[in-house]
């Protein structure tokens, strides 16, 4: 393959890990919590059909595609939680849902 | 010089799905942060098609820029005011913390499984034209994968149940 | 033959179980009828035995008849098995029938308490330990009958519970024994270890080829025991206090048959003694220092049980002492004559303190021959008995056993002998002390008041006075069964099971006797003389004091034993048990509430937290995956 090798990609899907669970580590909307999580899954995607490249393979594109079905149904119901949240007139803040404290 | 046209492609798209993804991280205005993340799964696309992978590339703008990135929209105007993200509290310890493991993170991915796999990951397989196109992977899909197709539907199907559960008002006024 | 045997042993359980299952529906006289019943049957199973054995031939004269196997552990094995032999044959008949008298007795002394039938439960309950005892077939089970024996004896002595001292008494009994059970046991698991059994045929074969430190060791358990139940010196002080007991518990328990049983285990086990010569001198020496301090203690003692408890010390220190030296018939044919006359100076004592309403304190006694003249006639036989004066039953006895010592010869014997022959005088006169101050001189004016209650039925009911009446016979003839140089066909029967280390010719029978009843009369001549001038035997008052607190040998024991381990307990109460445990069992709990509290502080509810820990898991196990691959 012409062009970067495997291994550039994996990078540039390192980093949207990182930056998508930095996200999900230091923001307190869910919202934006939500959306980085959409990055991770994002990066793991890319990795997979990098590989799936790499190897000549198409299981990984297969998995990638799961793996975008799967995240799309969890988008909806996060952004259904949030809306039920919003209807209670609950903070939208995760550090006040904390009803798990021991 | 399509070698060289590959890598300038890749740089751009690489570059923007990087510095998208920081803005939807830092940014305060959720509305911001969304168009954000439609730039990065956009630049992803084109990362896809430098991967032979067309169909997917596809799919991502059309379910993921097109469907969900919606959803985020529409529901970010239904939030209105209340759906401001500020940047406000958290232990700087923690956020020390965060920083701190994503570097981390990162650094393993390229350090060490650089180390362990560094040769492994060198050359590409060939591949043919047809590979990533929609024919190749329906075939996969229904039959070496069946079972993962299924499942897959299913999942949506509870999810778009959960999704009217969450959603139904009672008549008692329990929401 | 054997079956009588085993009639003998397990009929009194019987009669104990009866009482005890059958309760409150049954009466209490009927309770004393079961008790006296089935002791009178174990004494019957025991005549079948005897007669049995009489008819064989001297050679067929042992059976060890097994009910089953009990323990077995590898190759070592213990059955409940009893053995039938001349030994165990006479003391089977002496137990239970002085026993059954003794029952009999009961029914009319123990009439009317609340608690008659728990009383025969327990007599019931001893008779079948002391058989068992005595029928034994091996150690073990010798030292299941040794305590059983013992726990009747503290119940029966704390019988009257609501008596703090006859609590106390019963404590001090059952720890005394306590002590001789620990030694005895200690010796039964080193015959164990090195000979490998436990049946008295097993072990007294393999006591040959054991050690010089062995056979001492095992002979010292076997004396600790003896000693500790024989109340002998150093173990003895209990059996004054356990005067506390009604008195036909003194007279079965403490006189005729339970302190005799360390004389018994001396000539059963007389093989590991005679492997062991200086233990058993031990036991003689022990036997002559008993029988002297006790009846220097006994002339100035005044209470009428407590000097009869004296004596009964004494006497055994007698049967210790032939033991030890080695004339085991000559032991065991004392340990007979003593048990009639010592249970008839109980019985009579109690017909004594029965009339006086409970009075016990000889000071207050006097003249009551002409009030109870049956009991005086037996007490008088059986006080003349004990003293030794021919033809009663002691004489023949006790001056044996000095014989004996005089027949040994060396300075061991000598000692011995003097010692015997001491304790005959001392003898005469605490016993005729004894007797004067009950029995003649004026009566005192406060008993004739308490007498009247007891004019109705003049000296006692019959089921009193008959026992009293057949033991004072017994004690009148029962000697005859051996006449030095004459006749000796007690001692031959026993001899059978031991061969006497030591056998006085006649020569030196007859002289003894004549030294010893001399000696005798003397005593009886001091006592009276006392009397007549109303004086006390022992006038120096230092030794009188002395002799009162019983050479104090309780303050003894009660600052080396006592108090240091008072001290010890308050001390470790204080110190260790408060702080340390039982408020560690606070600190257990405060301090997982403590660590519970600071672990669920982990639990912080925060989401954001959660992924934090979540990303760092996965850093490390990201490094860990490639390591290990």
């Amino acid at each position: 393959m012409s062009g970067p090798g495997v291994g550039w990609y994996l990078i540039v899907s390192a980093a949207l890990f990182g930056i998508g669970s930095l996200g999900v580590m230091l923001r307190r909307s869910p919202l934006i919590v939500l959306l980085s999580l959409e990055i991770m899954l994002n990066g793991a995607n890319l990795a997979l059909i990098a590989f799936a490249r790499q190897v000549g393979d198409l299981d990984g594109q297969i998995f990638a595609l799961a793996v975008m079905a799967v995240a799309a149904a969890e988008v909806a119901i996060g952004l259904g939680l949030i809306v039920a949240m919003a209807r209670r007139d609950m903070a939208l803040d995760v550090d006040q849902a904390s009803a798990l404290r021991g | 010089m399509g070698n060289v046209l590959v890598w300038i492609v890749w740089f751009l798209a690489a570059g923007a799905c990087l510095g998208s993804g920081i803005a939807v991280v830092s940014l305060t205005n959720p509305f911001y942060s969304a168009l954000a993340l439609i730039g990065n799964l956009a630049s992803l696309a084109v990362l896809y098609l430098l991967l032979a992978a067309e169909f997917l590339a596809a799919a991502q703008v059309l379910v993921y820029a097109g469907a969900v990135m919606v959803m985020f929209v529409f529901v970010i105007a239904y939030l209105g005011g209340r759906a401001d993200a500020p940047w406000a509290g958290g232990s700087p310890v923690m956020q020390t913390a965060a920083v701190v493991a994503a570097v981390a993170l990162l650094v393993e991915v390229v350090v060490v499984l650089g180390l362990a796999w560094g040769d492994d990951l060198k050359d590409s397989a060939e591949v043919s034209d047809s590979f990533g196109s929609p024919a190749a992977l329906g075939e996969l899909f229904l039959t070496d994968h069946l079972l993962a197709f299924e499942i897959t539907s299913i999942v949506l199907l509870v999810a778009a149940i959960g999704g009217v559960v969450l959603g139904t008002t009672h008549e008692k006024g329990r929401p | 033959m054997v079956v009588g045997a085993w009639i003998c042993l397990l009929a009194p359980l019987g009669g104990a179980l009866a009482i005890t299952l059958a309760g409150q529906w049954i009466s209490r006289r009927a309770a004393g009828y079961i008790s006296t019943l089935t002791t009178f049957l174990a004494f019957a199973g025991g005549l079948v035995t005897f007669f049995g054995l009489w008819s064989r031939d001297a050679e067929e004269r042992e059976h060890l008849s097994t009910a089953y196997t009990w323990l077995a552990a590898g190759d070592f094995q213990v059955g409940m098995e009893i053995l039938v032999d001349p030994l165990s044959a006479v003391m089977m008949l002496v137990v239970s029938g002085v026993g059954g008298l003794i029952v009999w007795y009961s029914m009319g002394y123990m009439a009317g308490d609340e608690e008659e039938r728990r009383y025969f439960a327990y007599m019931s309950l001893f008779v079948f330990s002391m058989l068992l005892l005595v029928q034994a077939g091996n150690f073990l089970l010798l030292l299941v009958g040794w305590g059983l024996v013992g726990l009747a004896s503290y119940l029966l002595i704390g019988f009257w519970h609501r008596r703090p001292e006859a609590v106390a008494a019963a404590k001090k009994a059952f720890v005394m024994n306590a002590i001789g059970d620990a030694t005895f046991a200690l010796a039964a698991v080193l015959l164990i270890w090195s000979t490998g059994a436990l049946e008295f045929s097993g072990v007294f074969a393999g006591v040959e080829g054991l050690s010089g430190t062995t056979v001492n060791l095992v002979a010292l358990g076997l004396l600790g025991g003896a000693v500790a139940k024989s109340a002998q010196i150093p173990l003895h002080t209990w059996l004054p206090d356990a005067m506390e007991g009604p008195t036909p518990v003194s007279a079965l328990i403490h006189a005729a048959t339970m302190v005799t049983a360390g004389v018994y285990l001396l000539v059963r086990a007389h093989p590991i003694f005679e492997a062991a010569p200086d233990v058993q001198a031990l036991a003689a020496i022990l036997g002559a220092v008993t029988l002297l301090v006790a009846g220097f203690v006994a002339l100035v003692q005044w209470d009428i049980k407590r000097v009869i408890a004296y004596s009964t010390m004494s006497q055994i220190g007698y049967m210790f002492l032939a033991a030890g030296i080695g004339a085991y018939g000559v032991a065991i044919f004392h340990l007979m004559t003593h048990a009639f006359f010592k249970a008839l100076l109980f019985l009579a004592a109690g017909v004594v303190i029965h009339h006086l309403s409970d009075e016990q304190d000889i000071r207050r006694m006097g003249g009551l021959k002409t009030a109870l003249p049956r009991t005086h006639l037996a007490f008088l036989v059986g006080t003349v008995a004990l003293v030794g004066i021919p033809p009663l039953a002691g004489f023949w006895s006790k001056d044996a056993i000095v014989a004996s010592a005089l027949a040994r010869g060396d300075a061991l014997g000598w000692t011995l002998f003097a010692a015997g022959l001491l304790g005959v005088l001392l003898t005469g006169a605490y016993s005729f002390r004894l007797y004067f101050a009950v029995f003649q001189g004026k009566p005192q004016e406060a008993e004739a008041e308490r007498s009247h209650a007891h004019e109705t039925h003049g000296e006692g009911p019959m089921s009193m006075l008959a026992p009293v009446g057949i033991l004072a016979v017994l004690s009148a003839i029962g000697g005859l069964l051996s006449i030095p140089g004459v006749w000796h066909p007690f001692t031959h029967w026993i001899e059978e099971t031991g061969e006497p280390l030591v056998e006085a010719t006649a020569g030196q029978d007859y002289l003894t006797s004549a030294i010893s009843v001399a000696l005798g009369i003397l005593g009886i001549v001091i006592a009276r003389r006392a009397f007549l001038l109303d004086r006390q035997l022992v006038t120096a008052s230092s030794a009188w004091r002395a002799f009162e607190h019983k050479l104090y040998f309780d303050e003894l024991y009660d600052a080396l034993f006592h108090r240091p381990s008072a001290a010890l307990s308050n001390a470790l109460r204080r110190r260790v048990e408060g702080p340390i445990i039982e408020r560690s069992l606070n600190e257990i709990g405060s301090g997982t509430i403590l660590a519970s509290g600071g672990l669920a502080r982990v639990q912080s509810g925060l989401l954001r937290t959660y992924a934090l820990a979540i990303a760092f898991s996965v850093c490390v196990l990201v490094i860990v995956f490639v390591a290990v691959r």
